[in-house]
């Protein structure tokens, strides 16, 4: 799925399956200036602060460099990831052997911006512990939900 | 503007922005630069300066650049700056030794705990990112508006707003986290020590009780106690209060402990 497909901003998460992948989308609508979700997204130790999802991020969230997160969705487990696309204010992509997150920011027709998340899993061996892998549903609209708000804090403080 | 005016409105800015740069650089030396530096860049810039912001915006964006390119603001600490320092004062008898001499013999030598707070603060803020310590100075002690502060650090409207949130919401949680002022279960008590040092006839818990950030400790309010512990600061001149003598040995103590500190880190 291309993220131009992906028509609702409700913060819902949906997810398509094939036999060799899951795809996990959320859209959301975020009122507040793009520097500021591009500086929440890329400032790696500042995560835990705002971000209930991720428990931390150590490294640099730059162009090719690795970063190590844990998250709240398997405690016990460091992700291992490549910074593989860094377009600022538009686009951020992190991913291993398994799968990448794409974070897009998109201008909306009012002037805001729809923030984009799609996480592609999957591979050869994918069918045989994909029932393994827990959902990305519930992690990921949280995520959304917690970026548009404390975006829009930050844009609303005086 | 003439000069004659403008010399006339330096003075007037002299005490906010010789401060300001001393809680970003940590140094006296480089404060006293620096401010120099400001006026004879801003006396040969006088015929560029068409008034659209005010002449303290115009001299705190020139201050800014310049600290900007020093080695000593650009240098960061850590949350934990006054453990590492109190540990070092604790092996370096001549640092006592010399303090209680100020104590004992500077007009500006008397400690007072809010006198430290604000010390407190401004070696802590150094654990920020540059550009978030600057904006917490900027707005919340030196008064600024963000659409001024934009201007003072030449970028936009959102960033300010992104770093004043960011940097206000990182040193709440940790005076929360470190503040025995504010917390009971806070581990730091080097206001309270230190006062029984210097003021040993003093009683320590009635003089802290006396803060306005102490009394309301209790109810817990975050924000508010932060903005409680901006007003101590927004009160003292860090080079002409009445403490000013003993804490700016303190300081320079935490920056040459600091800079120490982080050679070896860097080894």
């Amino acid at each position: 799925m291309t993220t131009t497909e992906i028509k609702q901003t409700n913060g819902k998460a949906t997810t398509e399956r094939t036999t060799f992948s899951r795809t996990t989308s959320v859209s959301i609508e975020i009122k507040a200036d793009p520097s500021i979700i591009w500086a929440l997204l890329t400032k790696a130790s500042d995560y835990p602060r705002w971000n209930s999802t991720v428990t931390s991020i150590q490294g640099s969230i730059a162009l090719g460099e690795t970063i190590l997160l844990k998250s709240t969705l398997d405690a016990k487990r460091t992700f291992k990831l490549k910074v593989k696309e860094w377009e600022p204010e538009k686009r951020l992509a992190w991913g291993d052997g398994m799968g990448n997150r794409v974070y897009t920011l998109e201008k909306s027709a009012n002037g805001n911006v729809i923030f984009i998340m799609n996480e592609k899993i999957g591979g050869p061996v994918f069918p045989l512990f994909a029932k393994m892998i827990p959902s990305f549903d519930q992690s990921f609209e949280q995520f959304a939900k917690d970026l548009k708000k404390e975006s829009e804090t930050i844009m609303n403080s005086k | 503007m003439t000069t004659e005016l403008f010399n006339q409105e330096f003075e007037t800015v002299t005490g906010p922005l010789k401060s300001y740069i001393l809680r970003i650089t940590a140094s006296i030396a480089d404060a006293e630069d620096i401010l120099q530096d400001t006026y004879i860049k801003a006396l040969e810039k006088l015929s560029t300066f068409r008034e659209e912001s005010s002449l303290k915006t115009w001299l705190f964006t020139i201050a800014s650049n310049l600290a900007k390119d020093n080695l000593r603001a650009q240098k960061r600490w850590v949350e934990n700056v006054t453990d590492i320092t109190k540990e070092a004062a604790l092996t370096h008898k001549e640092f006592f030794e010399e303090a209680m001499n100020i104590r004992q013999t500077s007009p500006q030598g008397q400690f007072e705990v809010k006198e430290h707070i604000a010390f407190c603060f401004t070696c802590i803020s150094k654990s920020l990112p540059l550009e978030q310590q600057l904006c917490i100075f900027l707005k919340e002690v030196y008064e600024f508006k963000v659409a001024e502060i934009q201007t003072i650090l030449n970028t936009t409207e959102a960033m300010v707003k992104y770093y004043l949130h960011t940097g206000r919401s990182k040193m709440i949680n940790i005076f929360e986290g470190r503040c025995a002022l504010i917390n009971k279960e806070g581990a730091c008590h080097q206001c309270s020590e230190l006062n029984g040092i210097f003021n040993p006839k003093q009683n320590t818990q009635h003089e802290i009780m006396k803060i306005e950030m102490a009394k309301e400790a209790e109810k817990g309010d975050k924000e508010h106690l932060f903005d409680l512990r901006m007003s101590i600061l927004k009160e003292i001149d860090p080079f002409k209060s009445k403490a000013s003598a003993l804490q700016l040995h303190h300081l320079e103590h935490n920056r040459q402990v600091m800079e120490k500190y982080s050679e070896k880190k860097s080894v």
